[in-house]
């Protein structure tokens, strides 16, 4: 309310307050100072007239004259306001009254105290006094006189009156006294308040506040605030002054930046295009290996596939002339294939394109792996291929790579020692790795010469033409030990002996990994069981693992006694007997199996050191081996037991698709002279009419084919029940990516690649797979 | 039927505390006696001599004797009755205690107009109508206020008469006696009185 006027209007209201609440009080304190007057001097003129009655009626008491009492009483009348009047004796007896109005009654007395000569009541419009009449000291009478203060009243209204009067007088001079007192304060602070306002609304720092001509604090307040303005208007030219510059250098920068960016991009375009020039380049020179790699091995596999089966005089025999050239033909190619693999795979791990199929390989599977791939190799070189592994050691690698570094530094080892030689393949675990070492007894390499070996198509002084190699085995051996995290190192001493070395990450599982060659997916039917009944434990493991390699699952019986109880409850496919076994020998072995109806069906290889086949053929054994036996012949005689035994063979041929056709007739060639059925396709379009006139056996698949590729295929074929369990064995030259492989591992029995030697595994794969054993080449 | 004022208020209450409870009991004696006028049936009229015994006392108050008259007159304030008295112990008992001008109020019989020469007021008895001239000459200028019954008694030669009027006992005064007898009688007084005689009347 009043907080919220303006201060003109608040100054009013002060002046006119203070001059009404000032002017209140003093009347207030000067009526009642005169009411106060007026009330004593009544009293005292009453009390001073009751002092003259009372004494002049003295005598009139004493002598018994009220009539005398009264004509003194009277005399009051004289005094207007007096009402009554009265004498009472000293016994409170009435003794003479007076009253104006003639109506005699006598008002209720206050009682005096002893000793008080005086007292008076107001009350009623009138006062009354009481006043003892004392004569000669002795207490005479009492007096009273009752006058009335309507005058008092009278008085009160007009001082209420002229009080009125002066209040609205002096406030209505306030009124007129307040635009001087505005003028003179009020005016400038409003008009402060104004220019603030403006100030504050229009952000207008310019106008001034009009400077009073006065000396008070509200000059100091305009001074002040004038100052102040001034201020504030040249701080903020100045800030508008910064604001501008910094937004024109805001300007510039943005400017540059823009034609920073706009560099930024033409480069980044640029090096786009060059990043895209230089993928597309990369996926052309994959491009570009991939086919090479295929269209190089496809001849290739066409020369050493004829030359092979010129070889094995299958149509008409050679001369010794032709032998030589077929064999030199043959040594040719295989040198060349194993170049180009080689040239291939170096390439792929100089681009860096060489994905590793890291998995858990057990150590000992491995180097049985490349001991009997290049055990024949050492044999003929009478060196001793011994390997040396901690049982169930794992090592986290790609296991195809790790057998190609294995044979690539053993086979170097076997070519670089003479014979009779030792070549050691040891593995073991040191520092969290495992160390794989491959120690020979060779001449060892020079010092000078260790730091060039491991360089693509470098070759040892000392090693003459004799000793055959692409040059690019360590090179590719040392890239392939870096990938998996180690590096390839060598301890030689010229003299006595080299030894390589890598290490491998340790394997964290103890799980079998499958081998390479291993099924992933069930076989039809069970793999064929045959029982080894050999008490000599050397000569049993030799031949589980010629079976083994095979495919066959084998058991052994060293208890010669009890074989003919095992063969019983096993019922073997096929048995391979020792004859020089104790307690009891083999022959009454074979003679009790042929004798006992239930056992006597079961084909019988005989493998001992006595060379007696004759004896053998006569007691019913179906093969006779001559210790020291060849894994060929075992298998070829196992094989045929097989035959045998089932006497029959499937009637369904085996599709080989296949778009070269001398690749196509190599396959064919081979697999007529096992005795298998063949039809052939030459692309997708004929292996899915060939697919629906008859379901094959089995099928062999070339990937890289005309029209339709051999990947679609076998995901064709996979997606439909009738042939989703049918045997596919891929045959390609295509490098595989990891992904592919795996693939191919996943929904294909067996995979071999045309840059191996493929025929044996195909051979032994097929016999695994299928059961039967071909028919014997005629 | 005679109507007369209360003794007690005719003779004022003294204010001397002291003998306050005295006075009480006095008063209270005299108003089993006397009944005030009209109002209080009950109780007994105030005699007319306790009236007359009151106003002896009160015109000795309203006197002023002058100097010589007042030496003469020694310490006390005797109030004298001469003749046969009327009074009797009522006398004696209103004057009991009071004082005039600071001076003891005794009373006092006298039978001689001789011994009555120290008398402040002098009650003459009825009894002593006959020889009224004798006693007020042997008297004459010893400053005694003489007070009587005795009819003319204003008009022989004496200073107050008491009169009945209306029932009530009055008095008139002849103030040249007073005056001869070197007595001062206040205004008061005389407003009071039914006549006041000016001219000297020697007998009848």
């Amino acid at each position: 309310m009043f907080r919220d006027y303006s201060i003109s209007k608040k100054m009013t209201w002060t002046n006119m307050l203070v001059s009404g609440a000032a002017l209140l009080l003093a009347c207030a304190a000067f009526i009642g100072y005169d009411l106060v007057s007026f009330r004593r001097a009544a009293v005292y003129n009453l009390s001073i007239q009751a002092q003259i009655a009372g004494s002049n009626a003295v005598s009139a008491i004493l002598f018994d004259d009220p009539s005398s009492a009264e004509k003194t009483l009277s005399a009051l009348q004289a005094s207007p306001n007096i009402i009554s009047a009265g004498i009472l004796t000293p016994n409170g007896r009435p003794f003479a009254a007076y009253s104006r109005n003639k109506d005699g009654k006598m008002p209720v007395l206050p009682s005096l105290a002893a000793g008080q000569a005086e007292t008076h009541r107001f009350g009623g419009g009138a006062v009354l006094l009481v006043r003892s009449i004392v004569f000669q000291r002795k207490p005479t009478g009492t007096i009273y006189i009752q006058s009335s203060i309507e005058g008092l009243y009278a008085r009160l209204k007009l001082y209420v009156g002229i009080s009125t009067i002066v209040l609205a007088m002096s406030l209505l001079v306030a009124l007129l006294i307040s635009p001087i007192v505005q003028r003179e304060i009020a005016r400038p602070i409003v008009q402060l308040a104004e220019i603030a306002q403006l100030v504050s609304r229009d952000k207008n720092y310019s106008v001034r506040a009009e400077p009073s001509n006065t000396r008070d604090e509200i000059s100091v307040l305009v001074g002040a605030f004038n100052e102040m303005l001034m201020q504030i208007q040249q701080s903020e030219g100045a800030l508008r002054k910064a604001h501008d510059e910094l937004e024109l250098r805001v300007q510039e920068r943005t400017a540059e930046l823009e034609t920073a960016k706009s560099e930024l991009e033409v480069y980044s375009h640029s090096i786009l295009r060059a990043k895209e020039e230089v993928e597309r380049a990369s996926k052309f020179k994959d491009q570009f290996l991939s086919t090479m790699s295929h269209e190089l091995r496809t001849p290739l596999n066409a020369v050493l596939g004829f030359s092979d089966l010129l070889a094995d005089e299958r149509y008409g025999s050679l001369n010794d002339r032709q032998k030589r050239y077929v064999n030199n033909i043959h040594t040719g190619g295989q040198h060349l294939l194993k170049l180009i693999s080689d040239i291939l795979d170096l390439s792929k791990i100089e681009a860096g394109r060489m994905d590793l199929a890291i998995q858990e390989v057990p150590m000992e599977s491995a180097f049985a792996d490349v001991v009997s791939t290049l055990k024949p190799l050492a044999e003929k070189k009478a060196q001793v291929l011994a390997q040396n592994c901690e049982s169930r050691l794992i090592v986290r690698a790609d296991s195809t790579r790790l057998k190609q570094m294995l044979m690539n530094l053993a086979g170097n080892a076997i070519k670089f020692t003479p014979e009779g030689g030792r070549v050691e393949l040891t593995a073991y675990e040191a520092n969290g790795r495992v160390r794989v070492e491959v120690r020979d007894t060779g001449p060892g390499i020079p010092p000078e010469e260790q730091n060039h070996i491991f360089q693509a198509f470098y070759r040892l002084r000392q090693s003459g033409p004799a000793i055959e190699g692409t040059g690019l085995g360590l090179a590719i051996t040392q890239r392939l030990a870096e990938l998996h995290g180690g590096t390839l190192g060598i301890d030689s001493q010229p003299g006595k002996g080299s030894c390589f070395h890598f290490s491998l990450p340790v394997g964290a599982s103890l799980r079998q990994s499958q081998s390479t060659e291993a099924r992933v997916r069930p076989v039809i039917g069970e793999a064929p069981k045959i029982l080894v009944i050999e008490d000599d434990r050397d000569a049993a493991s030799l031949i589980q693992a010629n079976l083994a390699s095979a495919g066959y699952e084998s058991v052994v019986c060293d208890c010669p006694q009890d074989a003919v109880k095992i063969v019983k409850e096993m019922q073997p496919d096929v048995i391979t007997l020792d004859l020089l076994m104790k307690p009891s020998s083999g022959w009454e072995v074979l003679l009790q199996l042929k004798r006992d109806p239930r056992t006597a069906c079961t084909p019988i290889v005989v493998i001992s050191i006595l060379d007696q086949p004759a004896i053998g053929a006569t007691l019913g054994a179906d093969e006779y081996l001559v210790k020291p036996v060849e894994k060929a012949s075992l298998l070829a005689a196992v094989r045929r037991c097989l035959g045998v035994k089932q006497g029959e063979r499937s009637q369904r041929p085996i599709l080989v698709v296949e778009d070269d056709t001398s690749t196509c007739e190599i396959i064919s060639e081979l697999l007529t002279a096992q005795g298998y059925a063949v039809t052939t396709a030459e692309d997708g379009e004929q292996a899915r009419a060939q697919m629906k006139a008859g379901l094959p056996e089995l099928v062999i698949l070339d990937l890289m084919l005309p029209k339709v590729s051999g990947f679609e295929l076998l995901a064709e074929w996979r997606s439909k029940p009738r042939t989703a369990d049918l045997p596919v064995f891929v045959l390609t030259s295509k490098d595989l990516t990891a992904e592919e492989e795996q693939y191919l591992r996943k929904h294909a029995e067996s995979l071999f690649h045309k840059q191996q030697s493929w025929q044996q595994g195909l051979s032994q794969q097929l016999q695994r797979v299928l059961k039967v054993s071909p028919a014997v080449k005629s | 039927m005679q109507h007369f004022s209360d003794a007690e208020s005719l003779v004022s209450v003294s204010q001397n505390p002291g003998s306050l409870r005295c006075r009480l009991s006095t008063v209270l004696v005299i108003l089993f006696f006397i009944s005030p006028s009209g109002l209080r049936a009950q109780q007994p009229k105030a005699s007319e001599f306790e009236v007359k015994a009151a106003y002896l006392y009160n015109f000795g108050r309203f006197v002023q004797w002058s100097s010589a008259a007042a030496s003469a007159k020694g310490n006390a304030f005797p109030i004298c009755v001469f003749g046969q008295d009327p009074f009797g112990a009522i006398l004696d008992t209103i004057l009991s205690g009071e004082s005039i001008d600071g001076k003891a109020v005794v009373a006092k019989r006298v039978s001689k107009a001789q011994d009555a020469l120290d008398c402040r007021v002098l009650y003459i008895s009825a009894s002593e109508d006959s020889h009224l001239k004798e006693i007020l000459a042997g008297l004459d200028k010893a400053g005694v206020l003489t007070v009587s019954d005795i009819p003319q008694f204003s008009q022989r030669g004496g200073m107050i008469q008491f009169v009945v009027v209306a029932n009530k006992i009055r008095f008139e005064v002849n103030l040249t006696s007073a005056q001869d007898a070197g007595l001062t009688l206040s205004s008061d007084l005389l407003k009071v009185a039914v006549a006041v005689r000016k001219s000297q009347q020697s007998g009848d």
